[in-house]
Order: structure tokens, then C-alpha cells, then sequence
């Protein structure tokens, strides 16, 4: 496969209308979360609307950042090049205590993940304009 | 409207893999031999409905055009899974409504030549916005359509305590079924320490629980039950249908309620509206002589199981143990040996199998007496046939 743009880069999040201040909140280092001011309930991936009450009067709010990872899965095979040097690493997805879940990857840990375990949230920097979200096991 | 529709050919190309032919040429291949199966004529077909096209394929206009057709309907989708139930249902609906008398069910696949769009970098499914449907999240690495499978088979074993061995069943059982078939790709034995020794893709996912990657193609011919009726072969009637569930219940790769990517999570079983298809038809799960399904990866046999109700919800490894679903199982699934063991032909190689075990010409892996069939896949379509 030629010519498709950015191949050897590592992929970036689409940053669309929606989800451009998870993102922000990122980079800032806090864990920002849609939550809508009719029903009080938070939702991923964000959306224009609550999907559960449809009303689109929603709050961006600054989440705990503790979570249980729900799944998780380590990947062996190598289907980007870019993550050639990475193999074998770890996917994992976080249920939030605020209740939607997120993908990200479990770090500080020697253990494979597990369902069940608490986690918190960190960032990491990877370019003046990109933060990712990723977990951490929680003490205790 | 009632549906009125039935098959009444199928043809397929060779399946292999690195085949030198395009997908027009498998496409080709295939659709002639639908036509001598049927004994229709070329002229006769007047309908399209796609299970194939962009990014991984052709679509409808360059088929119409290429093998000469004149068509008055067309339903187009694109070379995804999700899709395969669709594109045959919207063949059954257009000949019920009068909208074209004979439908060809198109897919031409050449996935060895396609491997950088599997889930590689040119995947641009997982780079619109919103992202792919299988929980894909390009920046963490998890990119192809196994990771969703992966996450939610992980989830499933550590809340049931389900092993690999228990999941093995299934590719060991649908390859024993494969070696009755002289078109399957693999014709040797999956022993449990094969499985257990191939390599890990996508944990717990290894090798031999993840489907086929290879080219051809398969045509298949709906007409009304009238026209049916005067036509070489044996109907293969479609009997009932129920759609795509979907909604913030659903995640592609889970039975509801496992609680992957936003699922609510629950414990309950097989729902009324998984199982409309069985009243649609008119028959009982209970009449059910085999199961087919969209086998791209082990565990979605499983869960399929368990969204139709032919299990309780975490007894599918356990059902699935004691070649139940193998030859002369109490169910067997996909006879032809899926896309686990015959091919990758989007499932349609398994519309083909139906095909032969309703007209009773399956040979080796015949089904006694098959009358009732089911097509059901994990994201909660279904088909029910009879003879």
C-alpha cells in the first residue's frame, strides 16, 4: 500500500467539533468529561447531544480521574510499522467512576492488566499540541 | 409487505490465496456459475445488491458494467462483515416489493493483495471521524478488527472464567467440519495443542482463533417464490428475517450486556428482540438444524450462541465442548468450515453451504433431513431458511 498520508507517523486522535475539548482538557492535564445538565449523567465518546436524555445542554466537567479497568487485551501482532518496537503492549479500557469508559494504556505496572483493577488517570506529552490519557495503578 | 424470496443459484470462484485474478475476474467466475447452477440467463438478472466496495472493493456500477447487466435495482454496501446479512435481506425485500425479479448477491474479495486495509495503516476506516466500529483506537495501538474481538473475549473469560482451552472447541470443531469439504482451505486436523502452541495475536486471541485471509468470490441469485418455483434447482426458501440490532446496548463484537466500550453491563440472557426471527418464520428455535455465523473470530460463535438463546449467558464455552457443533452435533455450526477453515468469503461461502444442505447435495457434511437453517451473527441479524 503506497500513498496513504502518514503511514510511518504514530496515529493521531481525530480531533473533531465534539471531542476538541477532551483534548484541550489534556493538554492541561485534566480528564474533561461531557456531562449533560439535564440528567447529570457523562458520556463517551463525546457527542453533540446526551445520548441518553438527547438534550443538548451539556457541561464539559473535569472528571476524578479513577477508573476500573473493564477489559484489556495485550497486542502481539504488528499491523503499523510504528508499533514494531512496541510489541508486545497493552490496551486497556477504563470504566470511569463517573460511569462511560475509556481506551487508553495501563503504565507503571510489571503486571499485565486485570479486570477489576483501580486505576488513575495521568498525561503524557507527546508534542506541544497532543496529550494522551493514560492509567497508572492506584495504591491501596 | 410479506416477504416473498427465496435462493435459487450460488456460485463461487476458486477461494485461495494470492489468486491471480481481480475481484472483477472472481466476481466473473463466480456469477457464471450461479447461472448454470440456476439456468437463468444473464438477461434475467435485473438486480444488484452489493456486499462489497469502497475501500476494499469495487461497487455495483463497475459490476453492471463489467459483466454486461441491465439492472433496475441496486443496494450498495462495502466489504465489511457487519454487512453480509444486509445485502442478502435487501435482495429478499426487492424482489418481494416488485422492485427486480432476480437479484444477484455480489462479493469478490482479494484480501491477500488488501492486507495493508486490514487493520494495517491504510485502514482508513479507523481514521474517520468517530473512528472505527470494533472499539478501534488507532493511538494506542489498537487498530484492526480482532482487538474488538479481543477486548470483549477478555471481559468474557474473567467474568465466567472461561479458558482458551474451553474457546479452542471452537476452530477445532468448525475445522472438522472443513475437512469434509473439498473447497476448505485448511485440510488438516487443529489439535488443542495446535491452538494452544500458535502464536498469540491479540490475547487472548491466537492464531487459529482468528479467520482465513483469503480471495474469491460467490454469487448468489434471489427471485420471488412463484419464479422459484419453475427454475432447475430446489428453492432454498427465505423464510424469516430481523436486522442489525444497534443502539448504546450493542458493541459488534459482544452479546449485549458484557459491558464493552459504553455497554451497560448486565447478566441477562438472550432477549424477545434477539430472537424475532424464530416468530418471523414461523419455526422454533427448536427446529433449527444447524447454526451459521460470521466466523471471523472464535469468540463470536460463542456469543452468538448466547444472544439467540441457544445457551444461557456464559454457558457457550461449556455448550460448545463435546462436538456439539461439530459433525453430527446436536448443532452443528458452519459446516462449510466458516471463514475459520474454508475461506474468508464474507460469510457468503456459508450462504453457499445453506444452499447445498437445503437442497440436500452438502455430501460428507450433509445434515439429515436439513429443512430449518439459521444465519444469525453477533451484532443480532438473522435468517431463517427453509426448504
Amino acid at each position: 500500500m503506497t500513498g496513504i498520508e502518514g503511514q510511518d507517523l504514530l496515529p493521531r486522535p481525530r480531533i473533531s467539533p465534539d471531542n476538541a475539548p477532551f483534548w484541550e482538557g489534556c493538554r492541561e492535564g485534566r480528564l474533561m468529561l461531557p456531562t449533560c445538565t439535564g440528567c447529570g449523567r457523562a458520556h463517551l465518546p463525546p457527542g453533540p447531544v446526551c445520548p441518553f436524555c438527547l438534550s443538548s445542554a451539556l457541561d464539559w466537567r473535569e472528571a476524578k480521574g479513577t477508573g476500573t479497568i473493564s477489559t484489556w487485551t495485550v497486542v502481539h501482532k504488528v499491523w503499523f510499522p510504528i508499533f514494531a518496537d512496541r510489541v508486545p503492549y497493552n490496551v486497556i479500557q477504563v470504566q470511569l467512576d463517573e460511569g462511560p469508559r475509556l481506551t487508553a494504556r495501563l503504565v507503571e505496572s510489571d503486571a499485565p492488566p486485570k479486570v477489576g483493577q483501580r486505576v488513575s488517570v495521568l498525561f503524557e506529552q507527546l508534542d506541544a499540541e497532543l496529550a494522551m490519557p493514560a492509567f497508572r495503578p492506584l495504591a491501596g | 409487505m410479506k416477504i416473498n424470496a427465496a435462493i435459487v443459484g450460488t456460485g463461487a470462484s476458486t477461494f485461495g490465496r494470492f489468486l491471480p485474478q481481480s475481484q472483477l475476474g472472481l466476481a466473473a467466475e463466480a456469477f457464471k456459475a450461479a447461472l448454470e447452477d440456476s439456468g437463468l440467463k444473464r438477461e434475467e438478472i435485473d438486480g444488484l445488491s452489493m456486499h462489497m466496495g469502497s475501500p476494499l472493493g469495487l461497487d455495483y456500477d463497475r459490476v453492471a458494467d463489467g459483466l454486461g447487466l441491465n439492472i433496475r435495482y441496486v443496494n450498495q454496501g462495502w466489504t465489511h462483515g457487519r454487512f453480509v446479512t444486509n445485502a442478502l435481506q435487501h435482495a429478499a425485500l426487492a424482489v418481494s416489493a416488485g422492485m427486480a425479479e432476480v437479484v444477484a448477491c455480489v462479493t469478490a474479495i482479494s484480501f491477500t493483495r488488501e492486507r495493508a486495509i486490514l487493520g494495517g495503516p491504510g485502514d482508513i476506516e479507523g481514521h474517520r471521524e468517530e473512528g472505527g466500529t470494533h472499539g478501534e483506537s488507532p493511538p494506542y495501538g489498537l487498530t484492526a478488527p480482532a482487538g474488538g474481538a479481543a477486548i470483549a473475549m477478555q471481559r468474557y473469560m474473567a467474568r465466567y472464567g472461561t479458558t482458551s482451552e474451553e474457546l479452542a472447541a471452537v476452530p477445532m470443531q468448525i475445522r472438522r467440519h472443513a475437512l469434509r469439504n473439498p473447497d476448505a482451505i485448511m485440510q488438516q486436523e487443529l489439535t488443542l495443542e495446535d491452538h494452544q502452541s500458535s502464536r498469540m495475536v491479540v490475547d487472548p486471541l491466537h492464531l487459529f482463533d482468528c479467520c482465513l485471509i483469503t480471495d474469491g468470490a460467490v454469487v448468489t441469485f434471489v427471485t420471488t417464490e412463484e419464479r422459484a418455483r419453475d427454475l432447475r434447482q430446489k428453492p432454498v426458501r427465505i423464510a424469516g428475517m430481523q436486522g442489525i440490532r444497534s443502539g448504546r446496548d450493542e458493541f459488534i463484537f459482544a452479546p449485549p450486556g458484557l459491558g464493552i466500550s459504553q455497554q451497560p453491563e448486565s447478566d441477562s440472557a438472550s432477549r424477545p428482540v434477539d430472537r424475532e426471527v424464530y416468530g418471523l418464520a414461523g419455526v422454533s428455535r427448536d427446529d433449527v438444524q444447524g447454526l451459521y455465523t460470521y466466523d471471523a473470530f472464535s469468540p463470536l460463535v460463542l456469543f452468538t450462541l448466547e444472544r439467540f438463546g441457544f445457551c444461557g449467558t456464559g454457558e457457550a464455552a461449556g455448550f460448545v465442548q463435546n462436538g456439539t457443533i461439530g459433525p453430527g452435533g446436536r448443532l452443528p455450526v458452519n459446516t462449510n468450515g466458516g471463514l475459520l477453515s474454508e475461506a474468508h468469503v464474507a460469510g457468503w461461502n456459508h450462504m453457499r453451504e445453506i444452499t447445498r444442505q437445503i437442497r440436500g447435495t452438502a455430501g460428507d457434511r450433509q445434515i439429515p433431513g436439513a429443512e430449518v437453517l439459521q444465519w444469525g451473527t453477533v451484532w443480532g441479524d438473522s435468517i431463517i431458511f427453509t426448504a
